[in-house]
């Protein structure tokens, strides 16, 4: 209601409404094709599940996918343990070392793509599934770092030293006080981590070799041969599980606010 | 409690991630620096890399790069902002959320999938041309073509440009904008002299956020813009993969980067003095 005149207002919210409608009518397009029994350049045959049958059945996507797994799930515990290790032992330095990480946001993916690439070659090392989760864990610092900090700043002195006064050891002050206090944090964090390294395709482009695709490889192979309906039935699977994790995150964040 | 924070003894708990950053991210960057000035591992310095890369069509392709991502970013500065103003000051606290999320979801979905979700819409049989030939005959085929490239580009990276303005806006007192209006400022000047200058920051981060993502743009140039033009992205992979120059392609890569900077430095003096100028109308 504030600052837009009542006569600018229709043009304004036609403004908003257009982006919404720009945003997601490709995701919508997608879905729609996904759940239709013909083919692409078909109109609607009526609806069907096979596409995703077809999905379930076919060995490459699921290898694909378990690799993608498999590097999110490392990249992002080895990234949030360096990370709370990172944030604790940065506590009581004066300055924001947390901006060290913001590169890894802002730098060019393509740049820091090939940088990896040298690297690995001239130090000899198999490009797979290992470099990728180097890659990964990396790339995940940038947004991991600054939530667990924001987080690890709202924590009261006082409750540590309350722990220490009463005799608990700093390792059990850290496993007991600040971790669980960290705990919505480290799990949004987490949840992050883990978008940023499905979504990543330039780092796993490059650090991949031959042998290993991800998720994102595949469908960068698949859209290239053309389009077929199993690759919307994935997408719209990749959609969901992003909408859950990101639900999850809004959750997480909502409790905070809450307590 | 001293204990608890002994600078000496807590600062190995920094290492693991400050020594990750360094192996994998600053030794890199030398890496590539290294590989277009020597012939071997920092031995024999050469310029003949450099030479080869000051030619024309590299400087093209650079300056394709650039213009692809200075539209882009202001594009999604033209559009992003009155979304991220109406998320964060003028939609009803109910519908915030849901709102929110509505822009969070493509931000973090897989590129991929959206690029993909594009080809039905501009493929020859597609979405588009099914509504156009209601008003034309004779279409062509959108995929592949610079126009095709430039909407995408600026369909995958408006929430980028969103999130941040709408974080900087969120923070701006209303009260300000009330009492600009309560002392008879029109709408006009109360936007180009209250709400711009208190979220500079919000639009310079957003704006430079797209800008240097999009610059070094691989997937969309490759897939949607066909493989008629070369950027900087698709330029360098071709050196990686193809061409498998290796020297070349990081003299490439360091040359583009360097301009790239400089056009970044020149950017954010313009953006400074736009805003500026704008508080005078």
């Amino acid at each position: 209601m504030i600052g837009v005149s009542r006569k600018s207002r229709t043009f304004f919210l036609t403004i908003v409404s257009c982006a919404y409608l720009f945003l997601y009518m490709p995701i919508v397009v997608l879905i729609f094709y996904s759940f239709n029994q013909g083919g692409f350049p078909d109109v609607w045959r009526g609806f069907s599940l096979h596409w995703y049958q077809d999905l379930l059945e076919s060995v490459d996507i699921w290898r694909a996918f378990l690799n993608s797994v498999i590097v999110a799930l490392t990249s992002s515990v080895l990234n949030i343990i360096m990370a709370v290790f990172f944030v604790h032992g940065s506590r009581k330095y004066k300055g924001d070392w947390s901006a060290i990480f913001y590169s890894n946001v802002i730098i060019s993916d393509i740049v820091l793509a090939v940088g990896l690439l040298i690297l690995f070659s001239a130090i000899a090392v198999p490009l797979g599934l290992t470099t990728i989760i180097a890659g990964h864990t990396l790339l995940g610092f940038g947004f991991t770092i600054p939530v667990i900090r924001g987080r690890y700043d709202e924590l009261d002195d006082s409750l540590i030293e309350a722990s220490l006064d009463l005799g608990a050891s700093t390792q059990y002050t850290f496993l007991n006080v600040v971790v669980p206090f960290l705990y919505p944090a480290i799990l949004s964090a987490f949840l992050l981590a883990i978008i940023v390294s499905f979504d990543d395709f330039l780092i796993s482009f490059f650090c991949a070799g031959a042998s290993v695709q991800t998720l994102s490889l595949y469908i960068f192979s698949m859209i290239r041969s053309g389009i077929s309906p199993v690759v919307n039935a994935l997408s719209t699977i990749l959609l969901v599980m992003s909408l859950l994790m990101i639900f999850g995150m809004l959750m997480i964040q909502k409790n905070i606010l809450r307590k | 409690m001293k204990d608890f924070f002994n600078k000496e003894k807590y600062f190995f708990f920094m290492t693991p991630a400050l020594v990750w950053q360094v192996g994998f991210f600053f030794l890199p960057l030398i890496f590539v620096i290294q590989l277009g000035f020597f012939n071997q591992f920092f031995h024999e310095f050469t310029f003949d890399y450099f030479k080869q890369v000051f030619r024309l069509t590299h400087f093209v392709v650079i300056f394709r790069s650039l213009k692809l991502a200075s539209i882009t970013a202001t594009l999604s500065l033209l559009l992003g902002y009155p979304v991220a103003y109406f998320l964060a000051l003028y939609v009803d606290r109910r519908y915030k959320s849901i709102l929110l999320f509505l822009i969070t979801l493509p931000f973090l979905t897989n590129l991929l999938v959206q690029i993909y979700a594009w080809y039905f819409i501009l493929e020859k049989k597609g979405i588009l041309n099914k509504f156009l030939s209601l008003f034309f005959s004779d279409l062509g085929n959108w995929l592949n073509t610079s126009f095709a490239m430039y909407i995408v580009m600026f369909h995958i990276y408006l929430p980028f440009m969103i999130m941040p303005l709408y974080s900087n806006l969120e923070k701006v007192n209303l009260k300000l904008i009330e009492s600009s209006l309560d002392l008879g400022a029109s709408y006009s000047q109360t936007l180009f002299r209250i709400v711009f200058p208190l979220s500079k920051e919000g639009i310079r981060t957003g704006f430079f956020l797209v800008y240097v993502t999009t610059f070094g743009e691989y997937v969309i140039p490759s897939l949607i813009g066909g493989q008629k033009h070369f950027y900087v992205g698709t330029l360098i992979s071709e050196y990686f993969f193809i061409g498998r120059d290796w020297h070349v392609g990081a003299a490439f890569t360091c040359l583009s980067s360097a301009i790239f900077l400089v056009s970044i430095c020149m950017l954010n003096y313009l953006l400074q003095k736009l805003i500026v100028s704008l508080q005078r109308i």
